[in-house]
């Protein structure tokens, strides 16, 4: 051992430590090229017809966001009416008041939240029509799939042209600097858009999906949401002649006015178009629609309480009418599936029974309360009714009569006693009882507030509660945004 | 080369089965080692036989024993003293004064991959003692750093098992990893809990950016080197350190009682022109403490039990550490088992090989972080049980959901455990090539794995709080780490030329998985059913995740000094990090340069009688941050939940793209200057340390706001976006001195002034508003804004109270009612909006100060220390966030506006309403404070005793940290880290949305060494 030669162990470690140095230089390029973990790279995507479908359903899903049913939503297209209440308890959510009040300012969050979620719809759909086209992929199902999104582009940019007017137009993906910064288009140049979207999407979509595709846009949905941006504009021809077409695509009215939103007549024969939901245990991100969760009864564990039924809709309906229980859930009574509805002192006194899930529905605590319920977008008594007023306003009373009077037939469910026929030939008569009969047909699915606006008597109908014309007939954009755009983005006048 | 290795370790091997040493004429030597000044005994003085491995310690009355070659020399070291070196000459009794290093330069300090005489430092680096940490029995070894070092600012979180804040130097990083770099022996950490604070012997603080340089990848916010003990050549020693201790909560705030309660929310029902909830509010008397209900005493109990010692050719350390800590919220426990051990063995003359290994399990019975809010806003009208024994219902008194819940029901239904279990080290070898040349590797690694287990039960307390489907959740990260490490040090005097220098390299990867589980429906009759496995099959899920880093450097570093007057250093640090690597380049270069002069070693000062040290020395240097995810230039795709699609019910999972990412994004890094002066008076008796730095962040990474119109998943862009610069200046002086009659003091103070400031943004002129953690109403309460510290709050200002509705009406607020605050109209046009908002205060302190001091007579030690913030603003948002019917603090009740000249400065019962929530002054509360950090008494039995039990050391202590804060804030405690709901971020640092409460603990203690 003391033999050991000291100098031979140096020269061997010296070799050792020049060999790691030189082995760890020679590998340090592919040592440092790392690749995203659980991510996958964007160049590989948008490829194939699995890629296009997922990008679809993206859009699909997104639907179910926070900003697109629950409170920027119901913030910016509800609770702002005469129709609801802020609802829950006093100071619960406090800031929704400024839509009660009319108070909102350009630095309200639900107004940019609503502002936000419209344009992340729009975002998906932009990615899907810019990138689908190059896939090689069954050319059927890729031109449905690109009319798909085009429906969903057209729908969100018709919920941003009604609450705040001429928007920034992206219908592309913005890639350059300009695109980046756009002035807003004008109202007409968004609307032209969204017309031209659905005229497309229409003339590919399918009337009717086999079951496994039930709930995707069908050609009637794009018809019926293009009469409804048609009669934003006054255009009464296009309303009628898009709603008579509607009207030969088999939808009905179902027998019973409150099972038309229970879960067992889900994308049932009244339904156009719905947001679809679903409760998906174990999988909290998939299950997040808080729909129903924020408007839920409030005694019930898991549910919030909002946008609630306001006592001036309460008195809206005539007497009898069965429309104000399925719409309304009135604390001390309880619901057809068996449900008592209670309240806490403060809390509200009526609920919106449309969200309404029967309390014995499977939740856990670990998903939103009432997952499941689907959104009614677009009901066929919504069209039957865009029909009655367009054929009023273009004096065929007779045609509108008749579509008021299927509403009406069906809400009457077979009681001769309530909700006369409407048999005036007045126009104005008419009018007056085709907007009675949308406020109370439609009540608490988010019509109500841009309908009056639409119909001109927003300052009549909202003025006691703060509506000024001139200024109220849109939200404000969201001031953040304009600083973002260093004054390329204007502010509606009075904001 | 494989065959090369297999010889090496069969040799390797074979050394330590053999002793071949030869041994000349062996004789026993004994002696005693005192102070030459007090003649006072000194035990645990290093003596080692030069040349030789062999070595002993004297023991606690100052004796030694040691057998040694007649000729022999014998090596006497101890900190504090200067070495000495006696020749045996035949003797056998060798009586040592030593004469304490006057020359505190003398000390040798650890810097990074090396150490350094103090004498040749030139950056700023402050060196704390293992003893001075472990003496303060704090659980946590970075809190026992609160207080000591100028211009390190510690923020406690107080939860058992959680790490505190550390910022050195202010806030230079807002996005990735703020944290700052743990190196223990060689192996990088985020954090350092895993040590027991017993098992570290010394650490070092790099302040300055030339010390942090050769650190370059992760330096950017300092780093603290963390030497462990080894053991030392001789017997094994024995030692046990163990606390026995009560934590107790101080400076609680008081709530209102249940007659308050009613009284105040029969008033915000009122001002809406509502019934009173309460129909007779002192029927209720007193009503229920939450806080007194789900808070304790809680005991917290730390034992350590070490062997060390050595033999001829091997050193050992072995330490086993057990800590058994109760949280003050009932229910919350947190133990933790250590065990490190370290070996060093002198294989070859030339070649040491050594390990320093740590296994650490830890076991926490988790709270639900919403307790501390719940304790806050619960209504004190509820009893916790009703005369049944069910659980007091807050929806029974029609409290709604802000004060909806029922904590003691909380925390009996919530049953989450956290398992952490770690197994670090490294592996080393070292081998003198030369006399003057080292060559050094490493091999570190990092296994660890975090368990959470949560299982939520059926059951129903209160109507809110109920469950009717079990869900059992499983989620487990692991970390998979390795560095390696080989460095080559030079180290030669030519004459009146002290040369050393490093070269070397490094690599490493850190690799993490997760994977996460849920069950619903899983049954519970004991913890054996808590398994996925009996839960239902549908609605089982299962996620993962992970991240992968590397890294490759270079670095090399130069120190010259000549005659210890003239030093100067250099260094160098090439990194290559992998989230770089897409950009193409992933390099990044971190030079340094220092140059100090001690001029008290110049001739011309050796007849002056003031300074007996002095030195100014002066450094710049660069570091960098890689804090970022990898490859943020990469754009991926974004498959989540929210993106699965539904028809007929079928889940279809939908995927697409929704950001965007940066064409380039470049590291963060930050350049500093530190100009600095050491002097010592008296026979340095009195010393002092003076600092200034000026440290820049350039292009701080973070991620600013895009338009939102962009459709983006979060409306934000990550980039190099800022620069910052944090300026301040530091002073330490100490003072030590022993009298005639054998009392030894010190007492030392510092004092750290930081000013940090945005200097360019790409946002411009915009700001950038941050700081909603904890707030309502989606408010946000901080900006940073160029020209301005980051992350200032930023509000109203209140200039009143409106008394009644002619207030009102006159005034620009025609919304608000009498009660509300009146905000100044800044910019005067008529109207309070955004505009009208103004800087508030600063969450970063400006002053941090600490008095530590230390006293020892005869068998007694005392030690005081005082610690301090001052400048320093708090967000106050606990107030303001309300729902419903929360309770207020008695605070609050007392000052509060209940009617026309009741208050001008609270206002009323509706102060949870948007506008009074909104960020105003009222909100923003001083948050100095002063307080006695730590406070100890220890009596040492004297050695005569000892001697007779073979005892080398017993010492009895009973210490309390934190008995005495002093401080104005109207929160529980002052000390505002991480938020126990949400996430944390520097630009919403400071706000206090339910902290963890502020608790003091007393220990008794016990010391013994055999």
């Amino acid at each position: 051992m003391k033999i050991y030669n000291h100098i031979a162990l140096r020269k061997a470690c010296a070799i050792v430590i020049t060999g790691t140095i030189l082995l760890s230089t020679s590998c340090t390029k592919s040592f440092l090229d790392v690749d995203p973990q659980a991510k996958q790279p964007a160049v590989t995507f948008w490829k194939t017809q699995d890629d296009a479908q997922a990008g679809v359903y993206a859009i699909y899903g997104n639907l179910r966001s926070w900003a697109n049913v629950a409170f920027p939503s119901l913030a910016v297209e509800s609770i702002a009416s005469d129709e609801a209440d802020k609802g829950s308890s006093t100071n619960d959510a406090s800031y929704l008041n400024d839509f009660e009040n009319f108070t909102v300012t350009s630095t309200d969050g639900q107004v940019l939240g609503f502002w936000e979620g419209q344009y992340q719809n729009i975002n998906l759909c932009n990615q899907v029509l810019d990138n689908i086209p190059g896939i090689e992929m069954d050319p059927n199902l890729k031109s449905r799939l690109l009319a798909e999104a085009k429906f969903v582009r057209a729908y969100s940019y018709f919920r941003l042209v009604r609450a705040f007017g001429g928007v920034r137009l992206h219908l592309t993906i913005p890639k350059t600097p300009a695109q980046f910064n756009m002035p807003r288009s004008s109202r007409e140049e968004v609307y032209a858009a969204i017309e031209k979207d659905l005229d497309e999407a229409a003339a590919v979509l399918p009337v009717s999906y086999p079951a496994a595709d039930r709930g995707r846009a069908t050609q009637g949905a794009a018809l019926a949401l293009h009469a409804k941006v048609a009669m934003y504009q006054k255009k009464w021809a296009q309303v009628l002649s898009l709603t008579n077409t509607v009207m030969t695509q088999g939808y009905s009215l179902l027998p019973d006015y409150e099972s038309v939103f229970r879960l067992n007549h889900e994308n049932s024969s009244e339904s156009i178009f719905e947001i679809q939901c679903e409760y998906n245990p174990g999988t909290k991100d998939a299950s997040n629609s808080q729909y129903a969760q924020v408007q839920g009864v409030r005694s019930q564990a898991g549910y919030w309480g909002f946008n609630t039924p306001s006592l001036d809709l309460a008195n809206a309906f005539e007497t009898g009418d069965p429309r104000r229980e399925g719409t309304i859930l009135f604390v001390g009574t309880s619901t057809p599936q068996g449900d008592l509805i209670t309240s806490a002192p403060g809390d509200p006194v009526r609920y919106n029974h449309k969200p309404y899930v029967p309390f014995a529905t499977a939740y856990d605590n670990d998903n939103p309360r009432g997952g499941q319920q689907n959104v009614r977008v677009i009901r066929y008594s919504d069209v039957l009714l865009m029909n009655a007023e367009a054929a009023n306003e273009l004096n065929n009373s007779g045609q509108a009569i008749a579509s008021l009077e299927q509403v009406r037939l069906r809400a009457r469910q077979g009681n001769p006693a309530i909700l006369p026929k409407v048999t005036t030939t007045d126009q104005t008569a008419l009018r007056a009882a085709i907007y009675h009969e949308r406020r109370v047909e439609l009540a608490m699915e988010s019509d109500r507030y841009f309908d009056v606006i639409r119909q001109g008597r927003a300052a009549a109908v909202f003025g006691p509660k703060g509506w000024k014309a001139n200024k109220n007939e849109v939200w404000p954009i969201p001031n953040t945004q304009i600083e973002l755009s260093v004054g390329v983005l204007t502010q509606n006048p009075g904001y | 080369m494989k065959r090369i290795f297999t010889k090496f370790s069969v040799l390797a091997f074979l050394c330590f089965l053999f002793n071949y040493s030869a041994f000349a004429q062996q004789i026993i030597i004994k002696g005693k080692v005192t102070d030459g000044g007090d003649k006072t005994t000194i035990p645990a003085v290093s003596i080692q036989v030069k040349g030789a491995a062999t070595g002993t310690q004297t023991d606690a009355n100052g004796n030694y024993s040691i057998s040694a070659p007649a000729t022999a020399t014998l090596v006497f070291t101890y900190i504090g003293y200067t070495t000495q070196e006696v020749p045996v000459n035949n003797r056998t009794t060798i009586n040592v004064p030593m004469t304490s290093s006057s020359q505190e330069l003398e000390q040798v300090v650890v810097v990074g991959y090396g150490t350094q005489r103090k004498i040749d430092v030139t950056g700023s680096v402050a060196t704390i003692k293992g003893e001075e940490i472990s003496k303060q029995a704090s659980v946590n070894p970075v809190s026992a750093l609160q207080g000591k070092v100028a211009g390190v600012s510690i923020t406690n979180n107080g939860a058992p098992g959680a790490a505190p804040l550390i910022t050195i130097r202010g806030t230079g990083t807002v996005y990735g990893n703020t944290g700052v770099l743990y190196v223990v022996d060689g192996v990088w950490y985020d954090d350092i809990n895993f040590l027991n604070p017993s098992d570290i012997f010394n650490m070092s603080i790099l302040k300055d950016a030339s010390s942090l340089a050769i650190y370059g990848i992760r330096a950017a916010n300092g780093v603290v080197l963390v030497t462990t003990n080894r053991g030392k050549k001789g017997d094994a020693i024995v030692s046990y350190n163990g606390t026995f201790g009560l934590q107790s909560v101080t400076n609680p705030v008081k709530m209102a009682d249940a007659t308050q309660y009613a009284t105040i929310i029969n008033e915000i029902y009122a001002s809406k022109n509502e019934d009173p909830l309460f129909k007779d509010p002192t029927a209720f008397g007193k009503g229920t403490d939450w806080y007194g209900q789900i808070l304790r005493n809680a005991q917290v109990n730390n034992h350590q039990l070490s062997i060390s010692g050595g033999g001829e050719k091997n050193i050992y350390n072995l330490s086993l550490g057990y800590l058994d800590q109760d949280g003050v919220v009932k229910s919350n426990n947190y133990k933790r088992y250590t065990a490190r051990l370290t070996s060093e063995f002198q294989v070859l003359k030339p070649l040491k090989v050594g390990y320093n290994v740590s296994a650490t399990a830890s076991n926490s019975k988790d709270i639900d972080n919403v307790i501390f809010r719940q304790m806050y806003t619960s209504g004190p009208v509820v009893p916790v049980y009703y005369a049944d024994r069910t659980y007091g219902d807050p929806n029974d008194f029609g409290l709604g959901s802000g004060a909806g819940a029922n904590p003691q029901a909380t925390i009996d239904f919530f049953n989450r455990r956290s398992k952490n279990y770690k197994f670090t080290g490294n592996l080393y070898a070292e081998l003198e090539i030369l006399k003057s040349l080292t060559f050094r590797t490493s091999f570190g690694g990092d296994f660890s794995q975090a368990e959470v287990r949560s299982y939520s039960p059926v059951y129903k307390a209160t109507n809110a709080q109920r469950n009717e489907t079990s869900l059992l959740g499983i989620d487990r990260t692991e970390d998979r780490n390795w560095i390696v490490e080989n460095t080559l040090t030079y180290k030669n005097t030519f004459g009146d030329h002290n040369l050393t220098v490093l070269a070397g390299q490094t690599a490493q990867r850190n690799k993490q998985y997760f994977i996460n589980s849920k069950a619903l429906n899983v049954p519970f009759s004991s913890e054996g059913d808590l398994y996925l496995a009996l839960g239902n099959a549908a609605g089982r899920s299962l996620t993962d995740g992970g991240n992968l880093q590397t890294a490759a450097s270079y670095f090399g570093r130069v120190n010259y000094s000549y005659k210890d007057r003239y030093l100067l250093n250099a260094s160098m640090r090439a990194d290559g990090a992998s989230q770089f690597y897409a950009n193409g380049n992933p390099w990044g270069y971190f030079p340094s340069i220092g140059a100090g002069w001690v001029i008290s070693n110049e001739p011309f000062m050796q007849d002056q009688q003031i300074f007996s040290n002095l030195k100014i020395r002066g450094s710049w240097g660069k570091v960098g941050n890689a804090g970022v995810p990898v490859n943020p230039t990469t754009l991926t795709i974004s498959q989540k939940g929210g993106y699965v699609a539904y028809f007929n019910g079928v889940a279809y999972t939908g995927k697409s793209i929704d950001q965007i990412t940066p064409a380039f994004i470049n590291w963060e890094r930050s350049s500093g200057t530190d100009i600095g002066l050491e002097a010592g008076f008296l026979a340095n008796r009195l010393s002092i340390e003076a600092d200034y730095y000026n440290k820049e962040t350039q292009q701080a990474i973070f991620g600013i706001p895009v338009s939102a119109d962009m459709g983006l998943g979060e409306a934000k862009e990550i980039g190099n976006q800022a620069n910052f610069r944090n300026r301040g200046f530091e002073f330490t002086a100490n003072w030590r001195d022993k009298t005639e009659g054998g009392f030894t003091y010190s007492i030392s103070g510092n004092f750290g002034y930081n000013q940090n400031k945005v200097t360019s943004v790409v946002t411009g002129e915009n700001p950038i508003y941050s700081g909603g953690e904890g707030l309502a109403n989606g408010s946000l309460a901080t900006r940073t804004v160029l020209g301005r510290p980051i992350g200032e709050f930023f509000g109203y200002k209140v200039d009143g109270i409106f008394q009644n509705a002619g207030e009102v009406s006159a005034s620009a607020q025609k919304d608000a009612i009498a009660g509300d605050f009146r905000y100044v109209d800044q910019n005067g046009d008529g109207i309070i909006d955004g505009k009208d908002r103004i800087t508030l205060g600063n969450a970063n302190p400006k002053f941090n100060y600490a008095l530590n001091t230390s006293f020892a007579y005869k068998n007694f030690d005392l030690s005081l220390d005082i610690q301090g913030v001052a400048g320093i603003s708090i967000y106050n948002a606990n107030l303001g966030v309300r729902y419903g019917n929360e309770n207020f603090t008695e605070d609050f009740f007392k000052n509060r506006w209940h009617g026309e000249g009741t208050s001008n400065t609270y206002p009323s019962a509706n102060i949870g309403t948007t506008k009074n929530s909104a960020p105003n002054s009222f909100f923003v509360e001083k948050g100095d404070y002063i307080r006695l950090r730590n406070v100890q008494i220890g009596y040492t039995l004297p050695g005569t005793l000892l001697s007779k039990w073979k005892m080398q050391k017993v010492r009895v202590f009973a210490n309390a940290q934190n008995p005495v804060n002093l401080f104005g804030y109207r929160g529980f405690s002052p000390e505002i880290g991480k938020p126990t709901v949400g996430n944390y971020s520097p630009l919403g640092a400071g706000i206090d949305a339910n902290v963890y409460p502020l608790y003091a603990t007393y220990n008794l203690g016990l010391n013994v060494t055999f």
